[in-house]
This record gives C-alpha cells, structure tokens and sequence, in this order.
C-alpha cells in the first residue's frame, strides 16, 4: 500500500494550499531597515522589477518607461533639467550660449569624457547624434524627435565647441537637450540603421552604468562603469555609481511584483497600481509617486469624428464627466484631480479648475440645443444615429479601462453611449486613426517643457485628437518660436484655455509614476519626467 | 505513408495559420511604427512596410522548406535566432512538468485502484485539476510558496528554484486526463475474464495490478498522454507569461501581440511537427506494449 502515501499527501496539500490562500493580509516582515542616516557604501545589486519589456532603443523612441528605465543608466545628456526648479543645469555641456532671436547654440563640451567603447564624447559625436535627432535620417530610415524643433544644422567649431542653427526660433532646444531621449550615443550608434540602434546592444552611451547581460524580454543586466567621472556638477554625488550591479527583470504580473518587493525577492518596482499602495505601505515599504510634469491623463476628443464635430457636443461631454469621482473611486492621492489640460506643475500652466467643474444640468441643456434627444432605450438620437462613441482602453494608463468604465457609466446619464474596445494591437494600429471609429482617446504625455502641449495635440506630432483645426496647429507653432519665457508661458496659458473652450480636452487626473522601493534603498532620483536614475542609489543593508 | 501524413497535417496549419494571420485587422509593421511619439507619416510607414514585405506566401513556404524563416518584425532579430533562446526553456518545462504528470496520474490512478475508503475522493481530484485555469494556479502558487512561505524565489534563483514553481503549475492540469483514462482502463481491465484466473492461481491484488492490469491499461492512456502535448504547448502559453520566463510560451503571446507574422508561422510549424513526431511515437509504440497490434 506504499503508493497511496504521495496520492493522500498530495490531496492534503491541496487543501493546505485552500486554507492558506484564503487567509491573506499577514505582513511580510520589512526588512530591517534604519534611517537615511548612513555614510553612502558602494557595491550591492539592485534588483528592479519592470512592468513591460523595453521595446524599440532608438533614443527619441525612448519616451516609453520601460525603454527610459534603462537609457537613463546607460547614457548621458548635454544638459540636466534639476527636477526640483526644473532649470536647465550643466553636464556634458559646461555652459552655452544662445542668441536672443533663439535660432543659434553654441555649447561648450566637457573634458575627457568618453563612451563606453572608449571613443571620445566630442563636438563631431554630439553633432552627429543631433543632425538624426533633428532631421531624422532616410537612409537608415530613422525619423526626427520630437523634442527638436525647426533644426537646420549643425557645426563643429572645435573639438570641445559643436553650434546649432535653426531655421526658427526654437527657444525649447535647451530643455530638448536634457530630456531622456536626447541621451548621447557614439557616433558608431548614430550611423547604424533603424533596426540595429533599436536594439540594446547596440546602443553605446556614456551613462553610468553599462550593459553587462541581456535575456530579451526578460532581464538586462548593468554594471556600473568604473572610470565613469562626469556626472552633472550639481550633483552631490561624483565619480562611479554606489551600485555594482542592476538587475533589471520584466515581471508582468502586478501583484507579482508587489509580492516579490514585499517577500524581499526585489528591492524597487515599478507601476504599483492604485489599489496596491496600501499593500506596499502595510509592509513598511516606500511608494513614490512621481509627476510626470506634462499633458494630463484625460480624454482628447475628435473634431473629425461626425458627432464631435458640433462644439456643443464636446462641451456636454467635458462637463458630464466627474474628474473627481473617478479619482476618488478609482485612485489615491498621488493622482491629484486635474485643474487644466497641463499638471499644475508644468511649464505656463494656468488654473482652469473653474471651468472644469461637473454640471450634469448644463451638459444636458447642451444636447437638447444641439438636437439630440433621448430615445425609447436612454441614448440620444439625432436623424436617426445614436449617440454613440468609440474609445480604445490604453494599455499605458493606469487602471485604463476601469476609468472608461466609470466615464460610461457618467456619461450613461447623459444618454450617450461609450463603446469601449480592449486594446487588441491590430485593430487598434488601423482605427486609432479614425475619428469616425475612435471618437475619443484616452492618454497623456510626459515633458517638462512648454513644448509638451506641442507634442500632444499638432497635427504633425502625436495629434491625439486628430486635429482639423488650423488655429490650433498655428497657436501651437507659435508657442514653440517663442524665445521669451513669459510670453511663451503665456502663450501655453491660451493654448490650455483654448482647449478647454473647444471642449477637445477633458482633462481628468495628473499621472504620476508609482514605484514601489524596499526601506533600505537610499539615494532614490528621478529624471523631470519620473524615470528613474540609478547613479546615486546605494543599499543599506 | 505516414510520413506523408505528417507532412500533409504541417502544410496545413502552416497554411491555415497563414491565412488566418493575413486576415486580421492591422500587421505588424502598423503596430510597430504606429507609435506617436516616431510621429511617422502613413508614407514613411508604406515605405518601411516595402522593405519589409516577405513576399508572398509561396515565397515563404520556400523559405521555410530552405530553413529561412525570415525575421521578426517586432525584434529586427532572425526568427530562428528568437527560438533557439527560447526552445531549450520550454523543452525543460515541458518534459518536467510531462514527467510530473504522469507521476501524479499514475499515483492517483493506482491510489485509487488500491483503496476502496479513498477511491472516491482520488477520483474527483482529476476533474478539480483540470478545472483549475493555469493562470489562477500560478498566481495561487506563487503567493503561498513564494511570496508567505518564503520556500522558492520567484524573482533570481538557481535553474532548478526557478522550474519548480512553473512545473507544478503546468503538470496539475495536465495530469487531469491522463489520471481519468488510466483510472478507467484499470477498472475496465479488471472485470476482464483472466483477472479472476491469475487471482485464483493465488496472485495477490497487487501483483495482479501491477503485472497484468497495469500493462493492458496503458495504450488508451499512451494515446491521451500524446495529445496532451498540445495542451503542454498551449500551457506553456500562460505559464511563461506568469513567472516570466522567455521561452517559445512567452514568445507566441508577445508575437501574437505584435501580430509578429513570421514569428507566429514559425511557432506553428514548430508545435505541429513537435505534436505530429509525438503521436507518431506513440504509434509505434503500441505494438511493442501489446503485440496484437503488430499482427
């Protein structure tokens, strides 16, 4: 009877694994953790679990967070936007000049700083990265950034002093030069096709960190750089990184990388979702919210579309949607409520709050005039089409559908009906473009600079809401030649106004980034826009 | 002749998954450069897709049949480059959590045969594990053992550390079947006439189990045992994606994301050849195992 043994065992152990399942909640035990009051150590691994795999490396492709984890290690900017004053600082330019009309550049590069496969960092290197930066580049079919406006040409004074010319002004140059994807790479990088730079070992920087293993789509491995010496001035910390190592592992599943950061299996996460902060925080880890300083989160409505393109439509749907029940139902505090199409804490935003407030009556006066009136089922009609919406859930947002969800069931009360589609990548790629498919989007996009507004809504850039609207396009244009701060700030004030008005945006919460650190993990940063920096992270353990 | 068969059953899922995939809304060179942030114009994008283009199916059969399965259009890499990674993960999986099922089917199957009092019990465990979604049980698993208990690390660890885990998550539903038809051929070969004649020549329970009944049961549960491998492959499938493991599963789901065209018709062909030399094993097997067969 010796083989029924394992059978019975193995049914008691389904019935251990039952009870324990049913019983959750217990603490894991915060790993010893003392104050920030240590004297930095160097060495340590730092395992950082990620959400998604990096895509595409292409440096101006590296606004999406997975990619921007990893190219912030590894590569250096010109300049470093301080993302507490967000002033544009020193790094591997050690000053600069610009002309008053903002259609010339003039930087001065450090000395001695070197790529990781040892080539210099010098005026021809910076030069190359930003002619395909700014023009793009056919042959190895690499498109132009975003981030770079009105670029005519570059020229190499000396072999510390590269100038830019512009055929405009393009007073957001500075910032450009400091964002993630203005990274620099070697002039080997730059000259390779699209496919090659997209992969990471390909991409050659001068970061802190640099690549040491990769398993695609499952973990990339950094070593620090130990010659490594130029990091921005104003930092406290100087030389080689504290961190031998970073280990960084695609871990999909959410409450997978929660588990793992809480059991101590990792020592910082991102994407903690809203509702597993209390977890995080239960077990005496730290959740960092950071702002993403650009256009909310919100949903960008289509002129295009046939039903949209009656103002009077937009604007019912701007005021029957409650910002603050999705907020309050959905997320934390970390998601302040949105007051304008731009966080309160981005370039020239203006307090828009009390055009934004949620008037059911009024958006329903405002359907009545524009002729659509509820039919036999609740939704309104008008010569005999349904008020009815398309809208994709955005893999990128958080708790995307969720937040749809909720809008439907709002904008239900108004008798409009919203069709809300997952986020299959085929036929998303094809009716995205559509406005007659996808009336509605639900996005945002991350930038410290007034040029952020530009990126989102021009009909050349993102164009989320597909724009037909010429005046828009040229306020956006005139924005983006401003040299003059105050003006331009003002400018980006009208622009928001603008949108508002015309009833294209309705702005719901400010995004943050959420991640999720172990209490041993000191020197955490953050870029402007919340990816975050390795350099000055040291474990106290 | 049946060499033939195989081949004929390869031609059509490759053809099928073809047409299927040609089918569908958006491809992958859409998917791919339709980020706003390239701001590519629909231009620049048929331009790319010209470049791209694999040129037709007859040319990719051809490729296919030369061993060129052309490159992945999500990765920029060679699709046999992208298997060659993931293959040898999934195979360990696979042949781990194959051997653990049947262990387990075996011991409920037998457990069940042996003992009257647990035999009910033993026999509701099949249908509880093949109602079990893989998914659930991953996550389930990782909570208790990892994450509470503290046992395997789900995050780093040794090879070893890091198949436990996956294989119990794969093995449990697939177990299922193979314990049902073998609980029920042992019981269908012990009402057979020859049963009472060995036990009354004095052969104990046991050795009538273990000599005679065991060995006439076995073909109906080989022949379930085979067609398993399919659902080994579509398990592989989620449970990859749950423990983060690169192999060919994770690959199909990454692929089938980016409608990755060459990736996927790859991935077909490798599941049905691995599935066809499975059953074609299992058929010569069965002479061997009963040599009525052979005749």
């Amino acid at each position: 009877m010796s083989s029924t043994r394992p059978a019975v065992f193995s049914v008691a152990m389904l019935a251990v694994v039952g009870l324990l399942s049913s019983c959750g909640g217990g603490t894991g035990s915060a790993a010893g953790a003392k104050a920030a009051d240590g004297k930095p150590v160097y060495g340590g691994t730092l395992t950082y679990l990620e959400h998604q795999p990096p895509t595409c490396l292409y440096l101006p492709a590296a606004g999406f967070y997975p990619n921007g984890g990893v190219l912030n290690q590894i590569t250096d900017k010109l300049t470093w936007q301080n993302p507490e004053t967000l002033k544009i600082e020193p790094w591997i330019a050690t000053k600069w000049q610009v002309n008053d009309d903002a259609t010339e550049y003039t930087f001065h590069l450090r000395d001695g700083v070197t790529f990781s496969d040892g080539s210099p960092l010098d005026a021809a290197a910076v030069a190359a990265n930003f002619d395909v930066y700014g023009k793009g580049d056919e042959k190895l079919k690499l498109p132009p950034a975003e981030f770079v406006n009105n670029y005519e040409r570059s020229e190499v004074v000396d072999q510390k002093t590269v100038k830019f010319f512009f055929d405009k002004p393009s007073p957001g140059f500075l910032q450009g030069t400091s964002v993630i994807g203005a990274g620099l790479v070697s002039k080997k990088t730059i000259g390779l096709p699209y496919e090659e730079q997209c992969q990471l070992k390909n991409v050659i920087g001068s970061g802190p960190f640099t690549l040491a293993k990769q398993i695609v789509d499952k973990e990339i491995d950094l070593q620090a750089r130990k010659d490594y010496n130029w990091a921005p001035p104003s930092s406290k910390h100087q030389g080689r990184a504290y961190l031998d190592l970073i280990k960084i592992i695609v871990t999909p599943e959410d409450n997978v990388r929660v588990g793992a950061l809480t059991s101590g299996q990792a020592d910082y996460v991102r994407y903690v979702q809203a509702y597993d902060e209390q977890t995080v925080k239960g077990a005496g880890f730290t959740v960092k919210a950071e702002p993403t300083r650009g256009v909310n989160n919100g949903l960008y409505l289509r002129p295009g579309n046939s039903i949209l393109k009656d103002v009077k439509v937009r604007k019912a749907l701007q005021k029957g949607t409650n910002a603050k029940e999705v907020v309050d139902t959905l997320f934390t505090e970390n998601y302040p409520q949105a007051t304008s199409v731009l966080s309160h804490l981005a370039q020239g935003y203006v307090d828009l709050s009390k055009e934004l407030v949620y008037d059911l009556d009024g958006a329903n006066k405002l359907l009545d005039e524009a002729g659509w009136t509820r039919g036999a089922d609740g939704t309104r009609e008008k010569g005999g089409v349904k008020l009815q919406l398309g809208v994709f859930v955005a893999g990128p947002q958080p708790l995307s559908k969720q937040t749809l969800e909720l809008v439907a069931q709002q904008w239900g009360k108004l008798g409009i009906k919203l069709e809300i589609r997952p986020a299959d990548a085929g036929t998303m790629a094809v009716d995205i473009k559509d406005a007659e498919k996808t009336a509605v989007s639900h996005s945002m996009v991350g930038r410290a600079d007034q040029d952020v507004i530009k990126s989102q809504f021009h009909s050349k850039n993102r164009d989320v809401i597909l724009s037909t609207d010429k005046k828009l396009d040229t306020l956006l244009e005139e924005q983006s030649a401003l040299a003059d701060v105050g003006r331009r700030n003002a400018k980006v004030g009208e622009i928001q106004r603008y949108l508002i008005e015309q009833g294209y945006a309705i702005p719901l919460f400010e995004e943050p980034q959420v991640y999720g650190v172990a209490p041993y993990v000191q020197g955490v940063a953050f870029e402007a826009v919340a990816r975050p920096s390795f350099y000055s992270v040291w474990l106290n353990k | 002749m049946r060499v033939g068969q195989a081949l004929l059953v390869l031609w059509a899922a490759f053809t099928a998954a073809y047409i299927l995939l040609q089918a569908m809304p958006g491809d992958s060179i859409l998917i791919k450069f339709q980020n706003p942030e390239l701001g590519l114009s629909p231009q620049q994008i048929a331009e790319i897709r010209a470049y791209y283009d694999a040129g037709g199916y007859l040319h990719t059969v051809l490729g296919f049949l030369r061993g060129d399965f052309g490159y992945s259009v999500d990765t920029g890499t060679p699709v046999l480059e992208r298997l060659a990674e993931g293959l040898p993960e999934t195979a360990k999986l696979a042949t781990a959590a194959f051997v653990l099922a049947v262990l387990l089917a075996v011991l409920i199957a037998f457990a069940a045969s042996h003992s009257s009092r647990l035999r009910g019990v033993l026999l509701a465990v099949p249908s509880l594990f093949i109602s079990v979604p893989a998914f659930w049980l991953g996550i389930l698993l990782i909570q208790v053992f990892s994450f509470r208990l503290g046992l395997v690390p789900v995050i780093g660890g040794s090879e070893i550390q890091q198949l436990i885990l996956p294989v119990l998550t794969l093995a449990v539903p697939i177990s299922a079947p193979i314990a049902q038809v073998l609980a029920r051929s042992l019981d269908q070969v012990f009402t057979q006439p020859f049963v009472p004649v060995v036990a009354a020549k004095g052969a104990s329970r046991s050795w009538i189990l273990w000599r005679h009944v065991a060995r006439n049961a076995l073909p109906p549960t080989l022949t379930v045992a085979g067609l398993t491998f399919g659902e080994l492959i579509a398990g592989s499938v989620v449970t990859e994606t749950v423990f983060g493991r690169n192999g060919v599963g994770r690959l199909t789901e990454q692929a089938v994301n980016a409608q990755d065209t060459p990736v996927l018709l790859a991935v077909v062909v490798l599941a049905a050849t691995v599935f066809v030399l499975v059953n074609l094993l299992v058929d010569l097997v069965f002479p061997v195992l009963d040599p009525r067969l052979a005749r």
